[in-house]
């Protein structure tokens, strides 16, 4: 049996699953540059024909993590499988997979058109796919245009069809939406959809925790080079304590509804200021109408009451251990080792295995 | 493979500012030395190594402003091969090609032959233009040209034609080598050129003997057809075994060294 076999079945077994249900497997996954520890014992797991956003703070690991799927990089030590083949033998996948890493890099004389001839001429790609390219992404109209006078939304477009040319199984993206207005944003989100419609695996990292909440049904947080969550979207946001929103008609009504709450047991707290109105109880949309008559058997008048939905922005702080600021909270350091691993078993216990 | 990474790099050349750049700089070079070859020889014999009208008329003196062109045949050879290695770094597109092409040897076999391929090209045309400017400036000082249209002139300027394709084609080998281990073609032309230039021809001066092994002044002899300091043949074997050697280097970072532009 050949090295290659044997190490896409080590991965395989470990997981308990074929390779073909996911799109990439990962087991310790290290990349060390120098003293630097830049992706640390990574074990990836990527379903086949998903939508995964990979998040992290900046410097986490997330372009090495993908500059190592895609060959560029070797691992210092880990194996994988990427559609099945191993990480080494990159040259056995790669026709398979499509990637814009790290922001659109092209020639700036050429235009658009001229630069995806390049790569398809390389990847021995037909001619034609490079208009039908041109074509999905909207930019059939500037192809012949050279590339340092397309805008930056454009430029991202055209990194994306780069991707595209091989008529990728695996689509991987890097900060796809960086610097882009938010109709380009959308723009990318719509095709990023699309893509997914067409049976396409797409790994996407991205800063826009709102925009990977919006497209992705997967979830891989890393920080530090660590696995902090991996998982479904739903499954993140449902292992944060679902909210319950209240607004008192009288600013003295607050306080009293907050010692009324806590006498049921249930966890709550004043929002805002000293004489605010506004509590945040710990409890989901089925304690709504208790807490209304609650208040209402009290003589507090309700102006507002609704559930509260999680964000992945307040669940992404609350896994790197950051404010919403993004900062640290002191005693809390980011990068310290036991934090990380108890967020990962708290979190992961929660997400169903594979 | 190798012809695939071939014809992709010549998508790349093909735009009309690196040929009107790369043709023009080649042409003028030649050019300039068989203008100045040709206006500068004496009527009589004077100082040592000055050219007169009288050996212009021999059948190798159509290819007198040739010669005197190999070292800045090769330096602009030598730029234009670490910009279109050292480029891809910088420009950060080589990850783009490596994730089309990730058999890093075959990709760059074929980008070194068509930066060969494209420079063989320029060299041709500079030589083409050197030999309608050579006619010109023969007219222009009564040099009879008869000897120079015979058998024996077009075997003389064909030999140093090939010499001069081996000594650009060496000079661009080192380029690629700079710009691959460099990483940046800015880096890699300024100290190759500082390198091969103004170091090696104060080296050669000091230090009597160096010529024969210093890279820059051998390709020099293989684009005269050979010097007393280092003859034809032996300055062949030599450049080769070092671009041989060099090659190997380059081959083996670039295949195993991290792409993290």
């Amino acid at each position: 049996m050949s090295a290659a076999v044997l190490a896409t079945e080590t991965v395989a077994r470990h997981f308990g699953q074929g390779p073909e249900s996911h799109a990439v497997l990962t087991r310790g996954l290290t990349k060390r540059f120098g003293k630097r520890l830049a992706v640390d014992g990574l074990d990836l797991r990527i379903p086949a024909g998903s939508i995964t956003g990979f998040v992290g703070p900046n410097g986490a690991g997330k372009t090495t993590t993908i500059r190592m799927l895609l060959g560029l990089i070797r691992p210092s030590a880990g194996s994988g499988t990427v559609l099945g083949h191993p990480l080494g033998h990159a040259r056995a996948y790669l026709p398979r997979v499509g990637a814009l890493i790290e922001g659109p890099t092209f020639y700036p004389a050429l235009s658009g058109r001229e630069n995806l001839t390049v790569l398809a001429r390389l990847g021995g790609l037909e001619k034609k796919r490079v208009d039908a390219v041109l074509e999905r992404v909207g930019l059939s109209g500037r192809g012949l245009d050279p590339f340092r006078t397309y805008s930056l939304g454009m430029r991202q477009r055209l990194g994306i069809a780069a991707a595209l040319l091989p008529s990728p199984e695996l689509l991987v993206l890097d900060e796809p939406t960086n610097g882009l207005d938010p109709h380009g944003i959308a723009e990318i989100r719509a095709m990023l959809r699309s893509f997914a419609d067409d049976g396409m695996t797409v790994f996407v990292s991205s800063h826009l925790l709102a925009e990977i909440q919006q497209i992705c049904e997967h979830l891989v947080v890393i920080e530090s080079g660590r696995l902090l969550f991996q998982g479904g979207v739903d499954e993140l946001l449902a292992a944060r304590a679902p909210e319950l929103i209240v607004r008192t008609e009288n600013p003295g009504d607050a306080r009293y509804l907050l010692a009324l709450v806590k006498g049921t047991g249930r966890r709550a707290r004043i929002l805002g200021h000293y004489e605010s109105t506004t509590l945040e109880v710990v409890a989901d949309g089925s304690w709504a109408a208790d807490l209304n008559r609650l208040a209402m058997a009290n003589g507090i008048t309700l102006v507002h009451l609704a559930e509260r939905r999680s964000t992945l922005e307040e669940a992404f702080f609350e896994i790197t251990h950051s404010d919403t600021n993004g900062k640290s909270p002191k005693g809390c350091p980011t990068a310290e080792p036991d934090h990380a691993e108890t967020t990962v078993s708290l979190l992961e216990a929660k997400v169903p295995g594979p | 493979m190798i012809w695939r990474a071939f014809t992709s790099e010549w998508v790349k050349m093909r735009r009309r500012r690196l040929w009107y750049g790369s043709y023009g700089a080649i042409t003028g070079v030649v050019l300039l030395t068989t203008i100045v070859t040709i206006a500068g020889a004496l009527r009589h014999p004077a100082s040592r190594g000055a050219l007169t009208l009288a050996q212009m008329a021999h059948a190798s003196g159509l290819s007198q402003g040739l010669t005197q062109s190999g070292v800045l045949l090769g330096a602009v050879a030598f730029s234009i091969a670490a910009f279109q290695f050292g480029g891809e770094f910088s420009h950060g597109t080589l990850r783009n090609l490596l994730v089309r092409q990730p058999r890093r040897s075959f990709l760059m076999a074929g980008k070194t032959l068509a930066v060969l391929t494209f420079l063989v090209g320029a060299l041709l045309v500079a030589t083409v233009v050197g030999i309608c400017a050579a006619f010109v400036m023969a007219h222009l000082r009564g040099i009879p040209t008869s000897a120079w249209t015979s058998g024996a002139g077009m075997s003389d300027l064909g030999s140093l034609l090939g010499d001069l394709v081996i000594s650009t084609c060496g000079f661009a080998v080192i380029g690629m080598i700079a710009g691959v281990l460099l990483r940046s073609s800015v880096i890699a032309i300024a100290a190759g050129l500082a390198v091969l230039l103004p170091f090696e021809t104060i080296l050669t001066d000091a230090v009597p003997g160096t010529g024969r092994w210093l890279p820059a002044q051998l390709l020099e002899s293989i684009a005269q057809g050979g010097s007393t300091t280092a003859p034809f043949e032996a300055a062949v074997i030599t450049v080769s075994a070092y671009l041989a050697g060099a090659v190997a280097i380059a081959a083996l970072v670039f295949e195993r060294r991290d792409v993290t532009a």
